[in-house]
């Protein structure tokens, strides 16, 4: 998951404690060997090698397919998991590289949810495309978890992989867990704010320390797929409350995707955020 | 940018998720921001029996906690008193007259009754302001600053206290310092010590205003025994000095073998006392030490709230204080809240009756009920609910009794027929609301 | 004076033994029951400041758990 992984329970039985964290560690490795795009043989690394054969998929990753099928449509193209080679140009170092026009434009002929056959379960893609489930592997995971831990106790548990989280658990009025949203860059924690979740989903979408910068423009590191440019006044972080994690961590990267329309997006969404520029 | 009706994007990506997960729909989230303030509210009323005081108080106290444990506390309490409290003339069988404090007119108190004084109505304000910090990992410091004002009274004042942590925080031990000067206007100006009381229009017997200053150490020291149990010991000091008489409170001066309130003869067209009486007076300096001690203990889900006080001054009182509560919850948002309070004070050394003719006057004497020897009991029952907000709305209804007994040694002839203290009884009643913004 | 100095002394006492006394108490996991709010020494500031506010008009005491808080003309 490319962060610290952790599971917060209030059960006071020892054993119970143990079980949960064997299910939670065993469901958080089962999900990242599958969908890693940086593990060989796994069913990712079979599809992004296929150039152009079909490629028959499991019913998760087909849910999947169909679910980024869904985000590609709600975004109008903008959230696209295809768009994963565009990357290979960008160096966000807050440095000033850019890449040049034409190597971007020539990237983007691999580019486009719309360049590739998905037929429930067969997937083919073009020669020289990839598929990337980072942008919504992590919140995924979370929420697979929570069903396995809410499976098995009513105990109030809280599941937390680098700061994407869901609570599951506890009674209507239980007392949330106390959740703190940081200010990028400031560490003193002297800003920022303090939520208490008691049951659903908090993810966060942020830019922290990865841009570039050129001619005092601050440009974050959400690609535009259709572009292959930055999104221009995309806000430094966008923290989500919604009922599952996977909401909460698209509805954050959608209001990513609208740049300087980010939190008017999110007003009108109905949805509980934090954002900060 | 994204055209499509917007609000349905959040509720087809609910739809989606739940086929992605395979669940039935997922219970609604629950995401509080933490408040920024927490408002504790109360409103008190107080009523004592046979016409005496009552009290109408409304306390507000706001609080806000920063994100690394500092906070801020502002606390506004506004007090409206009226009635009247026994002016510390003994009771006798015909009316007697006494001057008001301001000096321009007379009131009268019935035969057989506690002398109370004048009717009086008071308004007081008070605020105060905490600030309570981490210093490093171990210690915490907190100070504050308080102030307060009637027409006739006002206190300002500053605390501060160190505490620091040992053991895993098990143990905390912590020593506070409090300094407050208060400055008096009593109407009509304070009295001469132990001045006779004068007739209407003459204040020769009156001075001007008066001050004291209190400084209280407080060492205390919190364990924690057990998981469900925790105490609490203290010591404290407390040395005030200037005036502490009470400028409104008098004693009788009586006749050696009747004990009756010696008469007092008025000259023609002059309105004043029907009887001798004198103002009181008290030392000038007062030092008390306070020994205290509480408990704290938790009984799947019921907890206990045992604490004793035992205090000694140089006036000569001693008291002890015996304080339980039982908080009982009932369901998951309500509970009731049983409270027992003993109280028993020992008099003060220059507590008398009255003054008797002839006998040269004590340097003090005070006849005031509240320096006397007597016993208190409260019991009381507090009734708290959580609303579906989260917020939290509490009831309670509590009866005070004081009872007390003259000092047999003191009394003199008709003195001993008659029932010389006054005993209190009062109500308290209070709700209280809190809530967080 | 004199007992306040004993005073000071018997406290020390009791701070040193309780620091030396490292055996007493609890685990900082096992704190879930003095967390509740119910289970703080003063768990209702303002109730607590309104009766100390009563008996310290109607009686000799004042105080003793921390400070008076504000004095009044009423006793």
């Amino acid at each position: 998951m490319g962060s610290p992984c952790e599971l917060l329970t209030d059960a006071d039985d020892e054993q119970l404690a143990g079980q949960l964290l064997d299910i939670v560690s065993a469901e958080a490795w089962r999900v990242e060997d599958k969908f890693s795009r940086y593990l060989p043989g796994n069913i990712v690394a079979q599809i992004n090698n296929s150039d152009g054969d079909t490629i028959k998929v499991d019913d998760e990753v087909a849910d999947l397919l169909d679910f980024a099928a869904t985000l590609h449509q709600l975004s109008d193209g903008l959230f696209d998991i295809t768009s994963g080679v565009l990357g290979k140009l960008w160096r966000f170092d807050g440095s000033d590289n850019i890449p040049d026009a034409n190597e971007v434009n020539s990237m983007l002929a691999h580019v486009g949810w719309e360049k590739l056959c998905w037929k429930r379960p067969q997937l083919t893609l073009a020669p020289g495309m990839q598929i990337d489930f980072g942008g919504l592997g992590k919140e995924y995971a979370v929420d697979r978890a929570a069903v396995l831990v809410a499976a098995k106790t009513e105990t109030r548990c809280l599941v937390n992989y680098g700061g994407d989280l869901v609570a599951t658990g506890g009674s209507a009025r239980a007392t949330g867990w106390r959740v703190g949203i940081e200010v990028p860059e400031d560490e003193s924690a002297r800003a920022g704010h303090l939520i208490r979740l008691a049951r659903g989903g908090l993810a966060t979408s942020g830019d922290a320390r990865r841009y570039v910068l050129r001619n005092g423009v601050r440009y974050g590191h959400i690609l535009n797929p259709t572009t292959g440019w930055p999104i221009e006044g995309t806000p430094r972080s966008v923290t989500v409350a919604a009922d599952t994690c996977t909401q909460a961590g698209m509805l954050a990267t959608l209001a990513m995707l609208n740049g300087a329309a980010a939190e008017a997006f999110l007003d009108e969404q109905e949805v509980r955020y934090w954002c900060l520029r | 940018m994204i055209r499509k009706n917007r609000k349905s994007i959040a509720a087809t990506l609910a739809t989606a998720t739940c086929s992605l997960l395979g669940n039935s729909i997922p219970e609604p989230v629950q995401a509080q921001e933490e408040p920024g303030w927490d408002f504790n509210t109360a409103l008190l009323y107080y009523v004592e029996g046979d016409d005496r005081v009552d009290d109408l108080s409304l306390n507000v106290l706001a609080r806000k906690t920063f994100l690394d444990d500092r906070s801020l506390s502002l606390g506004f309490a506004f007090d409206t008193l009226s009635g009247a409290t026994p002016v510390g003339a003994v009771p006798f069988d015909s009316v007697q007259t006494l001057t008001r404090a301001s000096g321009r007119s007379t009131y009268s108190v019935p035969a057989d009754a506690i002398p109370l004084d004048a009717t009086f109505w008071d308004t007081r304000y008070a605020i105060h302001a905490n600030w309570q910090q981490p210093l490093g990992r171990l210690y915490s410091i907190d100070t504050g600053l308080s102030a307060s004002f009637e027409y006739d009274y006002t206190h300002i004042g500053a605390n501060f206290k160190l505490s620091r942590d040992f053991n895993k925080r098990n143990t905390t031990a912590s020593i506070g310092l409090a300094f407050a000067s208060d400055d008096m206007d009593p109407e009509g100006g304070a009295p001469v010590p132990l001045a006779p009381m004068l007739d209407v229009g003459d204040q020769s017997n009156k001075t001007g205003d008066e001050s004291k200053d209190v400084i209280d150490v407080v060492l205390g020291v919190t364990q924690v025994i057990s998981r469900n149990m925790l105490v609490q010991l203290s010591y404290s000091f407390s040395d005030s000095s200037g005036y502490l008489t009470d400028p409104y409170k008098i004693l009788t001066v009586v006749d050696p073998v009747t004990g009756d309130p010696v008469p007092r003869v008025l000259a023609p067209g002059a309105e004043g006392p029907s009887h001798e009486y004198r103002f009181e007076s008290r030392p000038d300096s007062r030092t008390k030490h306070s020994f205290y001690a509480q408990t704290k203990y938790y009984m799947s889900g019921k907890v206990l709230d045992a604490s004793y006080r035992f205090m000694t001054d140089d006036w000569g009182i001693d008291s002890h204080t015996v304080d339980l509560r039982y908080r009982w919850p009932v369901g998951e948002n309500k509970y009731f809240e049983p409270h027992l309070r003993f109280y028993s004070q020992s008099e003060a050394d220059f507590y008398r009756i009255s003054l008797v003719d002839g006998v040269p006057l004590p340097s003090y004497a005070s006849a005031d009920y509240r320096l006397g020897d007597f016993d208190a009991l409260t019991v009381g029952l507090k009734y708290g609910w959580t609303l579906a907000s989260g917020n939290e709305m509490s009831a309670r209804i509590e009866l005070y009794k004081q009872d007390g007994d003259a000092p047999q040694d003191q009394l003199i002839g008709n003195q001993l027929t008659r029932e010389m203290y006054p005993d209190l009884d009062a109500i308290i009643a209070q709700f209280s609301y809190r809530f967080g913004r | 004076m004199r007992i306040f100095s004993k005073a000071v002394f018997v406290f020390s006492l009791v701070i040193g033994a309780g620091t030396g006394c490292s055996s007493m108490g609890v685990e900082p996991w096992e704190r879930d029951v003095l967390a509740k709010e119910e289970m703080q020494l003063l768990a209702d500031p303002v109730e607590a400041g309104l009766d100390d506010h009563i008996y310290f008009s109607k009686e000799a005491s004042s105080g003793g758990r921390g400070f008076g808080g504000g004095g009044c003309g009423c006793n």
